[in-house]
């Protein structure tokens, strides 16, 4: 057969001098010997290859490099406090194992869609790291993350909450810098365009409390009338891991959710419910009355103490839709 | 058939063949892989390989997927080779939607494939010197060589294993900016590894023992069962994807196609060491001419959603195991209608019983080692 550009060559099998017998042994064994003094040093450089290349892990930490994805996380600005994601779906459609599953944000006064993220839940446990998600973000909300050691005993802690998922930017700037000054312009610009687009306090990472009570009371001096549930967001929703039978009721009711996809204006789900394993707000199985003694009770105030932000969204007293009144009827207990 | 005193022995017991097992959990299955032997005494009489203990419905997952979703599955057939998968299923999506690919972004493909060539060689001899009973020596070499490259892939893809590097009109971002300086450090170590891997096994008298003459497979027969890949070269036939269809820039390097002469487990493994070295060659030629290539690492028009008109397409590229192609029909829509994958792995193991057969029982794990097979592609 006749190549272009090459030529076909017999690998040479014979022994290539006459040696005597066992010398290839021996051969052989000196280079191992070799390796075996070059062991004593350290060598990081890749055009050698003696010495050792290991890392005495736990104490030394490898230097990854920028582009290194593992697990997607969610970017806030801390400035303003806002969520860069606007749950445009676009990460929720991409993703092959399709782990990704959100809920839009409502204007609860008109009931209309936000750009502004209610709910958003990674099963990190059926993640397959392929960056699709980041990839394709136009906001540039969704990143991966750096962090490699999530191994846990737990398998219901992977399914992850986006109390869980949020960080802010300048931790993204930290762990890549030129990927992010490549997109931080359009980014940024993006985002002002969007937090004028969400009422209240709509789209706001829930664990910065701060933020969130210094916005509630700048709306209640400009608009009174909004300033109804002007109760400053009790114990700052310490983003604390759920339950797994939490998480997976949560997944349900939204997986529910967006399987019937009306779009008028679903109530979002009162959290108890869905808690109680019924997969969808069934204002029945809420304690209209909370009693402190009540064992059920105490279990739902650590929930509550969770969502304090997230119902302070829902706070303009006109109620849209029963279960969403009944949600801000819970908070300041909580 | 013994002979000598023995013979008259032999003929008043009363001796039977015997069918064992070995796998499907064997350490030297290299994964979940069966083979139903049939001895006499010591010597092979029969072999029967058995696969299909890690299907996981590949082809029909990739069905259900859009066409850009299916990348990162392909990564997971050879799990060594993820780049090489990757190739391929671009180009046959490429082919089939008609998506132009700029030239910079060839020469990265190429880039990453030759250095996924080098790293399932190094990876592939280590473990046949494993399963020949030299434990972890060579492996260990091998395995730092590899470390490297994927060190490479790291920083250019985000991933060691599962790249997901390429997408449809290149790949997925450009090169970082410490790349080919630290690529051309690695060449610097590339002849230094592969000249002592020689003087450490070549003339090894323990190797030859067990390689030499050992696991035949004739030419005829290879190209009946149509093997390719090093298994093919090693058998005497010069057959290279890369030459006999240059696909992608590969008709601007020079490069040569080592075959070998008797098609034995010592063939194979020569074969590899001089295809490392040829892959070392194009490196150097893509270095050189990566600089004046035009356009960008990736097609600006290509789209993430890709709906091909209606129609068929198939795409081979010479993958470090053998012929890796992907079929492909679109009946208009955002998914595969049919998504076939033809697996080198999977076609170089059913000559194993023809290799085996006369032989002994163990040489048969040495055997296998030189066909050089990942289970995730075999049975996917």
């Amino acid at each position: 057969m006749a190549i272009e550009r090459g030529n076909v060559i017999i690998v040479e099998r014979g022994r290539r001098k006459e040696r005597l017998p066992g010398s290839g042994l021996l051969e052989g064994m000196a280079v191992v010997w070799r390796h075996w003094q070059g062991s004593f040093r350290k060598n990081r450089s890749f055009s050698q290859i003696h010495g050792t290349f290991t890392l005495e892990y736990p104490e030394e930490r490898p230097k990854l490099p920028e582009a290194y994805r593992n697990m997607p996380i969610l970017l806030y600005d801390e400035e303003t406090g806002h969520e860069l994601c606007t749950s445009c779906f676009q990460c929720q459609r991409i993703c092959p194992p399709q782990v990704i599953h959100m809920t839009q944000a409502k204007d609860p006064a008109t009931g209309k869609p936000v750009p502004a993220v209610a709910e958003f839940v990674i099963e990190y446990d059926a993640c397959m790291s392929c960056g699709f998600c980041a990839e394709v973000c136009p906001f540039d909300a969704i990143k991966m993350d750096h962090e490699f050691e999530l191994s846990t005993a737990d398998h219901g802690s992977l399914t992850v909450a986006k109390e869980q998922l949020n960080r802010p930017i300048g931790y993204y700037e930290r762990i890549a810098p030129t990927m992010w000054a490549e997109v931080r312009e359009q980014a940024l610009k993006k985002l002002q365009g969007n937090i004028k687009r969400r009422p209240g306090v709509l789209g706001m990472a829930p664990n910065l409390a701060e933020k969130i009570a210094a916005r509630l009371r700048e709306l209640a001096t400009t608009a009174p009338v909004e300033a109804a549930p002007t109760t400053p967001p009790g114990p700052s929703a310490p983003a604390g891991r759920l339950s797994p039978e939490e998480k997976a009721a949560r997944l349900a009711a939204i997986r529910a959710r967006n399987d019937a996809a009306p779009a008028d204006a679903p109530p979002p789900p009162a959290p108890a419910g869905a808690r109680d394993g019924h997969g969808e707000p069934a204002p029945s199985d809420v304690p209209p009355a909370v009693n402190p003694a009540d064992a059920k009770a105490a279990r739902l105030a650590a929930i509550r103490a969770r969502n304090a932000a997230r119902a302070q969204e829902q706070a303009p007293p006109e109620p849209p839709a029963p279960p969403a009144s009944r949600a801000r009827t819970d908070e300041p207990e909580g | 058939m013994p002979s000598g005193c023995c013979a008259l022995c032999i003929e008043m017991l009363k001796t039977e063949e015997l069918q064992i097992n070995i796998g499907p959990q064997h350490p030297s299955t290299h994964g979940v892989f069966r083979m139903i032997v049939t001895v006499d005494g010591e010597t092979i009489t029969d072999l029967k390989p058995v696969f299909g203990y890690l299907h996981r419905n590949h082809e029909q997952i990739a069905e259900q997927n859009t066409y850009l979703q299916n990348m990162p599955y392909t990564d997971r057939l050879d799990y060594f080779n993820s780049m090489a998968n990757n190739h391929a299923y671009a180009m046959a999506v490429e082919r089939l939607a008609g998506i132009e690919v700029p030239e910079r972004a060839e020469y990265i493909r190429v880039l990453m494939v030759e250095l996924t060539r080098i790293l399932n060689h190094a990876g592939a001899l280590g473990f046949l010197i494993n399963d020949m009973g030299m434990w972890q020596t060579q492996l260990a070499f091998g395995m730092r060589e590899r470390e490297k490259i994927l060190d490479l892939f790291e920083a250019a893809s985000g991933a060691r294993l599962m790249c997901n590097y390429f997408r449809f009109g290149g790949v997925a971002r450009d090169l970082p900016p410490d790349f080919v300086p630290k690529l051309k450090e690695l060449l610097v170590a590339m002849p230094a590894f592969v000249d002592e891997l020689e003087r450490l096994l070549r003339e090894n008298e323990i190797l030859m023992q067990r390689a030499e003459g050992i696991g035949i497979l004739p030419r005829d027969l290879a190209l009946a069962y149509s093997v390719t890949g090093p298994v093919l070269r090693g058998s005497g036939v010069p057959y290279d994807v890369r030459k006999a269809e240059p696909y992608s820039v590969y008709d601007r390097f020079n490069f040569d196609v080592p075959v070998g002469s008797v098609g034995d487990v010592y063939d194979r493994f020569l074969v590899r060491i001089e295809e490392m070295r040829q892959s070392k060659r194009i490196i150097e030629q893509i270095i050189e001419q990566l600089p004046d290539a035009q356009g960008g690492h990736i097609n600006p028009k290509a789209r993430q959603n890709v709906r091909p008109p209606v129609g068929d397409a198939y795409a081979r590229i010479e993958s470090p195991k053998g012929e890796l192609g992907f079929y492909l029909v679109s009946d208009g829509s955002t998914r595969p209608y049919r998504y076939k994958v033809r697996a080198p792995s999977f076609i170089n193991l059913t000559p194993l019983g023809d290799m085996c057969r006369g032989y002994k029982v163990a040489d048969v794990v040495v055997i296998l080692g030189s066909i050089d097979i990942v289970m995730g592609e075999v049975d996917r």
